[in-house]
């Protein structure tokens, strides 16, 4: 049976909050794909169209999940209920836990991926005589059993983390591991701009092509960097921030800091990264291609090129490792609240079932891919609809503003934000889901986040409606959090 | 490859947009939590909305006297006021003359 819970855990410090933040929204997007689509869609003509709509959608949803949480001091189904009260609607939180829970199943392997890199540069392996990238990371991926080991290795190592709770986990680990990834990129930043070279690198993603801010793909790019990357409406912001203290600000580090705090590493990232790619001749990329070919084959043309990757991979598993660890506490949170487990218990019960879900993304990257896809474009989004949606139309941004927002807050909210909330950022999420469909349109891609999109809220009004009808759910079971 | 002046240009602008507000709200906030912290070492409470934040909640509590949260909103604004005329520390941006103008709804 489940250990007494006493009190709610609480962060210990407010930079251990902002680092939580910054921890789970800095992940593999920053590294690997802000840099390069930056670059390929006009520079700084993108910077423009992300800063834009940094502020006028993440920053205003950023607040308004983060003051959820710190309302209700609950995770995504026990603050769904304090804004529903008890029955089926309050599956919308279901809706965002399964999304978690399938993001992380396939985020987990591309963590191990990083590890794999990580560790291998450790070894000095890149920077080998006889080193090939390409055949690399080939072998590498074809070794299935290998990648399962991995994502093994990743989900015992979140576990490890999160069964030492909020403060002696969480909070400890990204305190150090947000800062030394910033330090990573800055030295890395320091040792690219001084290559002869390097200066294509900064005109390749820093160059201004004004006439990108008129093509809608520019536009679309830099909506899908600035949701996705800020995580918004996954449920994260909102874990987090219920477990801020009683007179903690909402809108300046949940929303501004954050925001503007992830994507200034995104930023880091295109300086450490592109300069050195540009000074060796390598063509620039993205993702995988990005990191385990491009950047590997540039470590041995460099001086010092070994320690450098040592500070590149470290730095990108810090990044993507850090986010596992707070994407997996959304559900724990919510899971410890709403069963009678402990938080141990829930810690290798989750963890157990992202591990299981994981295997087939271990196993082939075809698979991990697809699901990136039909979660990325339209599971995220519904998640982000459910939790925008209900602050917006059924709590009320106004209440939320006046209540929560502007309360002990660092920086005043006035009225503009509440019709970003309420009309905003729900008719975004609906033309992004809308515009992949169309897109895509027939494709199993498509075909799948259709039933992502249907059979998600289907499942959690159905086990809502039992579990609410039964009148289940907590008892003594409203607090988490673990250590305190 | 010489950089021309645009490049530089948005180079630096992009540095401070992102680096310079990221910089500037991390510091501001710890500055923040550092005076919050201090205030809470003297005395056990403190003021939690500025002047203009608690203004407007205090219309809103008097437009929508049958709103469901109109009872919590009311004890956050008297919670508030309390604070302010008990404790000798503000948090918040407050004359004596505003203070001795709120009334409790």
């Amino acid at each position: 049976m489940a250990d007494a819970k006493t009190a709610r855990a609480e962060w210990g410090t407010r930079f251990g909050f902002l680092m939580a933040m910054i921890g789970a929204m800095v992940g593999a997007g920053n590294i690997w794909r802000f840099p390069y689509v930056m670059g390929e869609n006009g520079g700084g003509a993108f910077v423009l169209a992300f800063l834009v709509l940094l502020f006028l959608l993440a920053v205003p949803g950023l607040m308004a999940e983060v003051a959820l949480g710190r309302y209700t001091n609950k995770g995504v189904i026990g603050a769904f209920r304090d804004v529903l009260g008890r029955g089926g609607l309050v599956g919308l939180g279901v809706i965002v836990l399964l999304v978690n829970i399938a993001l992380m199943s396939y985020y987990s392997p591309l963590i191990g991926w990083t590890l794999y890199y990580a560790v291998h540069s450790l070894l000095f392996t890149f920077t080998a005589t006889g080193f090939e990238a390409e055949p690399f990371m080939e072998t590498f991926f074809a070794n299935s059993a290998l990648m399962i080991g991995l994502h093994t290795v990743v989900m015992g190592t979140v576990a490890a983390v999160l069964l030492l709770g909020i403060r002696r986990g969480v909070e400890r680990l990204v305190v150090y591991a947000v800062p030394a990834l910033v330090i990573a990129l800055a030295i890395m930043t320091v040792r690219g701009l001084t290559l002869p070279g390097a200066s294509e690198g900064i005109a390749f993603t820093f160059g201004v092509q004004w006439g990108y801010l008129f093509e809608g793909s520019t536009w679309i790019a830099a909506l899908g960097q600035a949701l996705f990357s800020t995580g918004l409406g996954w449920g994260i912001a909102l874990t987090v921030g219920s477990y801020l203290r009683e007179y903690d600000d909402v809108p300046l580090g949940g929303g501004i800091f954050t925001a503007i705090g992830e994507s200034s590493i995104g930023i880091l990232a295109a300086l450490a990264i592109f300069p050195v790619v540009f000074a060796v001749g390598v063509e620039p990329d993205a993702g995988a291609g990005l990191a385990f070919v491009s950047l590997v084959q540039v470590f041995p043309e460099i001086p010092l090129g070994g320690l450098v990757a040592v500070l590149f991979f470290v730095g990108f598993f810090l990044a993507t490792f850090t986010s596992g660890v707070v994407i997996t506490e959304v559900s724990v949170t919510t899971l410890t609240e709403e069963t009678k487990y402990s938080r141990k218990q829930t810690v290798l019960g989750v963890c157990g079932l992202i591990w299981l879900l994981g295997i087939p993304s271990a196993y082939s990257a075809d698979i991990l891919d697809y699901l990136d896809f039909v979660f990325g474009n339209w599971g995220l989004p519904l998640a982000t609809l459910a939790i925008i949606g209900v602050i917006g139309w059924v709590l009320g941004p106004e209440r939320l503003r006046l209540l929560v927002v502007n309360r002990n807050a660092g920086i005043y909210v006035g009225k503009w934000w509440d019709p970003v909330i309420k009309y905003v950022i729900p008719a975004v999420m609906i033309f992004i889901m809308a515009y992949f469909a169309w897109e895509d349109f027939g494709s199993p891609e498509m075909i799948g986040g259709m039933l992502v999109i249907v059979l998600f809220p289907i499942i959690g009004y159905g086990v809502m409606s039992v579990l609410e009808g039964r009148g289940g759910g907590p008892d003594a079971a409203d607090v988490t959090g673990g250590d305190d | 490859m010489v950089l021309t002046a645009e490049v530089i240009g948005m180079l630096v602008f992009t540095l401070a947009a992102f680096w310079g507000l990221a910089t500037w709200s991390l510091v501001r906030t710890m500055r923040q939590e550092g005076r919050k912290v201090e205030i809470l070492e003297q005395q056990d409470r403190m003021d939690t909305y500025s002047p203009e934040a608690l203004a407007e909640l205090r219309e809103w509590i008097q437009a929508n006297p049958d709103d469901p949260l109109v009872d919590d909103a009311r004890r956050r604004h008297n919670e508030c006021i309390e604070a302010l005329e008990e404790t000798d520390r503000r948090f918040y941006d407050w004359s004596d003359k505003e203070i001795d103008r709120l009334e409790r709804v």
